[in-house]
């Protein structure tokens, strides 16, 4: 009967309806790169790698599985985007420089949030990459892992404005940017300590002389933009006062000894570094911390940033760990 | 014919009806002494996990000046206070501060407000200013409903 | 011209129907008869409208399962989730149920192919049928099993309800089971078997305002040709229907009388609860038990502040969640029927009452529905209201994939109901204890001697349940 076949027809082209146009969408947006962010533990992102060309804008479109995730590329001027659960984000990146590019998350989402990087291979078909040049560490032969510790430490916090107001002329291959660089505070503290025209200042003066020469190798934005780097990336694990007792410090301390506490990633950690401890941070040069934050890893925990950031936010970043150790404003 | 519910004619005089409403109304305008204390400032360290915060229920009087420290400890979390209508949202490493004075009393949910996993809807805490007067009134006019109720069906 | 009934203030009243085929007067006492309304006789004598809704249901339900499966697995951007959970969930509490009782049934998805395989067709019965149609086993009968499926999923719900996955699965494992039974056993053995929404759906219809029901008997009596019977996939007799519980108001029955002997009642609310029972079956007890227990323990999990029992009832398998499903358990299982047992067995010996202690639970039992409704009603405004912002979201954008089907910009923020919904649920509940005290009121009438006492352990019974839903929800 016509009413039964109709009814049939009703159902039977619904059904068909309901199935075959998301399906038909699906495989559309398959054509396009659709990058699905979790979690680290549970897949990180997918696909985690991407290739490019230079000048060939990249469309990508973006989605979060689980929690909030973000979305940059390191070293790529392109501001970070927020992706959220169950929303589709759409961004398009154009690269101008050949490279291995590493994306990655930049809202916190687990204490492995900073595994969650993918790479962009960006290839120029006319130009030949140039070889990278070593950071200065290796340069300069430091061991990075080795121990140290400071022989002297201040009795209060040195601040850069007493040492202004010293008014003491500071030998000139010690104010250099080269020497900063190269050299640790107490490295600086005993040179000026037995300069002979500095002798009548007290352990605590020359400590104050010290802090006002590191404070003319950085600048005001440059601690800025470390702050903002150090808020952002760090305070989640060293603390929001660089005392390393952030929100996920005490599971990775847990991880030290010969257990991993991290048994998704099948690695060691540790308890994060302490940048108010003088003992450690004095004895550190600028280079060394660079090193540290470049290189990160060796069975600590520590992420590596060198594909991140550039190197100018490298030393923003170390700039800012000296506010810990030194009271850098000069008009407080 | 069917014979349902043929009843006799109704037993509620218009005396009855006055009873209950003098019940009710006492109810809800019997005066519940507040226990007032004078308002302090109060600092509230929220930690916020999935799917809880702890601690889950803050209790203040009425007039403090509350600051609330919301601590997120392992992804992005969010408040936001019923009735209050204040927000914020926390990532891991980067505290987020809101503060407010409780000039409202009663008892008031806050929830979390950004997708942290699948318990996320229901991530909620509560806010007691003061007491909760409206919760024993209310109590009370149970018990007149069940009393209305059970003289109805008397006959 | 015929009044509408709707207060539980005002007394029945006679009222009279005209039939206007027949052109004799029936008098109902108390029933107004909807199938008399023109429009809505036509509505309801044609299949189509019923079809169309039924085939929106079913279309929507596989697509549902589809973005369970397949969409994004985030639950508050998935269709699946949100729409079963929160936007099917709260027309069956706060419309389908209320208003309708077993209404929901009527267009429901599940049953739908396997019906139409019993009956050979969609809206002809054809000549070719499906299935063997056994009875179903005597000792199955009743409502244990949708009640122990009700608790199953309790157990389940802190996962259930969040995972677009698992509610994909599930809602696939029903639509097949409901067709396998079908195609094994006789009528909708289904939901009258198994379905735990059916379970307690038919349950609270005895409290709803609806029914389906023989106008005049000697008309049966004299009728040889049970054709109601043959049309009815539920199995139901209509002349023998004595409460709501069974009926799934498909209407065939309405429309296949050659007497037009069948009405469908608009009646008061309560029509079937406060009279004395004959049957000392338990199994309802133990249902209005239970739902007025879940209501207790899901306000607790999911509306409370306890962010630890809220992960335990989700970590399945772990030592957490085994001590939430014993506690679970024990609440509906031990304490609930335990605590109400004393208070009926109090009430016999404070009654003097000479009924076995079996049948009068059975009896009293019945007090807990508009209790156990109103209850439900409350809790489902603190757990879906606040969340209706997401049905616009979800269908915007069902899977997840960045659709934009209805062009709006995001609607993430949640709604603050927290201004009106605490004097709506306190309504609520009052509305409930209120009822509840009137049916025990009712009830104890008929027991003992001493039947003029107000049955004071039930009362604290609902006193008590009311206080603590009232502090889980408002305070």
């Amino acid at each position: 009967m016509i009413k039964e076949w109709l009814a049939r027809g009703v159902i039977i082209l619904g059904l068909v309806m309901v199935i075959s146009i998301p399906a038909a969408n699906k495989w559309q947006q398959s054509q396009g790169i659709v990058m699905h962010a979790r979690m680290a533990e549970t897949g990180g992102w997918t696909p985690e790698n991407l290739t490019a060309e230079v000048g060939d804008p990249l469309h990508l479109r973006l989605t979060s599985d689980d929690v909030t995730h973000g979305f940059a590329v390191g070293q790529l001027d392109q501001p970070a985007v927020d992706i959220n659960p169950g929303e589709m984000t759409d961004i398009t990146l154009e690269f101008t420089k050949p490279g291995k590019y590493t994306f990655y998350c930049t809202r916190w989402c687990s204490v492995n949030h900073w595994r969650m990087r993918g790479t962009i291979e960006v290839t120029d078909p006319q130009v030949k990459t140039e070889p990278a040049k070593p950071p200065l560490y290796v340069t300069l032969g430091l061991n990075i892992d080795a121990d140290h510790k400071a022989s002297v430490t201040p009795a209060q916090m040195p601040s850069a404005w007493r040492g202004a107001l010293l008014s003491q002329t500071v030998p000139d291959a010690y104010k250099s940017h080269d020497y900063y660089l190269a050299h640790t505070p107490v490295d600086l503290w005993l040179a000026l300590s037995s300069e002979p025209s500095l002798k009548k200042l007290n352990d605590q003066d020359v400590w104050d002389l010290v802090a006002w020469v590191w404070q003319s190798n950085t600048s005001p934005e440059g601690v800025r933009t470390g702050k903002q780097l150090f808020a952002a990336n760090c305070a989640a694990c060293h603390g929001e006062n660089g005392a390393g007792n952030g929100v996920f410090a005490d599971q990775l301390a847990a991880g030290s000894g010969n257990t991993s506490s991290n048994q998704s990633m099948g690695e060691q950690t540790q308890r994060p570094a302490n940048f108010t401890d003088a003992l450690r941070m004095l004895s550190a040069s600028p280079a060394h911390l660079q090193g540290k934050i470049i290189r990160g890893g060796m069975g600590t925990g520590m992420p590596s940033w060198g594909a991140i950031f550039t190197e100018d936010q490298t030393w923003a970043l170390v700039a800012y760990l000296w506010t810990f150790q030194f009271q850098l404003e000069v008009n407080p | 014919m069917t014979d349902q519910n043929l009843q006799p004619q109704s037993s509620i005089r218009w005396w009855h009806w006055a009873i209950l409403a003098a019940l009710v109304l006492a109810v809800l305008f019997v005066p519940i002494p507040t226990g007032a204390s004078a308002p302090t400032e109060r600092t509230f360290r929220i930690e916020a996990s999935r799917f809880e915060y702890t601690p889950s229920i803050l209790e203040v009087n009425p007039g403090d000046k509350v600051t609330i420290e919301l601590v997120a400890t392992d992804v992005v979390h969010g408040l936001s206070i019923d009735g209050y209508g204040l927000e914020t949202t926390a990532d891991p490493g980067k505290t987020a501060r809101i503060t407010f004075i409780a000039d409202r009393q009663g008892s008031f949910r806050f929830h979390c407000t950004t997708t942290c996993g699948n318990l996320h809807p229901f991530m909620i805490g509560k806010l007691e200013v003061g007491r909760n007067p409206f919760l024993w009134r209310m109590i009370g006019l149970v018990g007149v409903a069940l009393f209305a109720g059970a003289w109805k069906g008397r006959k | 011209m015929t009044r509408l009934q709707e207060s539980l203030w005002v007394e029945d009243i006679a009222t009279e129907a005209k039939d206007s085929r027949s052109s004799k007067n029936y008098y109902i006492a108390s029933r107004v008869n909807l199938y008399q309304i023109p429009w809505l006789h036509a509505v309801l004598e044609s299949r189509w409208p019923q079809f169309l809704a039924r085939a929106v249901t079913l279309i929507g339900f596989v697509f549902t399962i589809a973005t369970g499966l397949f969409g994004s697995q985030v639950g508050s951007h998935n269709f699946a989730i949100i729409m079963v959970w929160v936007a099917w969930w709260t027309t069956l509490k706060l419309g389908f149920i209320p208003l309708g009782g077993r209404s929901w049934c009527s267009i429901c998805p599940i049953p739908l192919p396997g019906d139409w395989l019993q009956q050979g067709g969609i809206l002809v019965k054809g000549e070719r049928k499906f299935g063997i149609n056994l009875r179903w086993p005597k000792s199955l009968r009743g409502s244990w099993l949708q009640s122990s499926g009700f608790l199953l999923i309790g157990l389940f719900s802190a996962v259930t309800l969040t995972d677009p996955h698992v509610t994909g699965w599930v809602l696939l494992a029903l639509f097949a089971l409901a067709i396998g039974m079908s195609l094994v056993f006789e009528h909708r053995a289904f939901c009258s078997y198994i379905c735990p929404i059916g379970g307690f759906s038919g349950m609270y219809a005895k409290a709803a305002p609806v029914e389906l029901r023989v106008v005049d008997k000697e008309i049966c009596a004299k009728h040889g040709d049970k054709s109601c019977y043959q049309a009815c996939p539920w199995g139901l007799y209509p002349l023998a229907l004595k409460d709501s519980s069974a009926c799934g108001l498909c209407m065939e029955c309405l429309r296949v009388c050659p007497k037009d002997n069948l009405a469908l009642n608009l009646r008061p609310y309560g029509s079937d609860l406060g009279k004395p029972k004959s049957s000392t079956r338990l199994d309802e007890s133990w249902l209005a038990l239970i739902m007025l227990g879940s209501a207790l323990a899901f306000s607790a999990v999911f509306v409370g502040p306890w962010g630890w029992l809220k992960s335990s009832a989700f970590e399945i398998g772990s030592l957490a969640w085994m001590a939430y499903a014993a506690g679970f358990l024990a609440l509906n299982m031990l304490f609930l029927p335990a605590l109400f047992t004393l208070c009926v067995w109090s009430w016999k010996k404070l009654s003097q009452d000479r009924f076995p202690l079996k049948r009068l639970i059975a009896n009293h039992a019945q007090g807990l529905l508009p209790l156990g409704l109103m209850a439900w009603i409350a809790f489902t405004i603190s757990f879906a209201l606040p969340k209706l912002n997401l049905v616009l979201v979800v269908l915007n954008d069902p899977f997840g994939w960045g659709w934009h089907l209805l062009n709006i910009a995001n609607i993430s923020k949640s709604l603050d109901v927290s201004g009106f919904s605490p004097y709506l649920q306190v309504a609520l509940l009052l509305l409930g204890v209120f009822w509840s005290a009137n049916v025990t009121r009712k009830l104890s009438r008929s027991d003992g001697k001493h039947n003029s006492l107000p049955n004071i352990p039930v009362l604290t019974f609902y006193l008590v349940y009311s206080v603590a839903m009232l502090w889980l929800l408002v305070g």
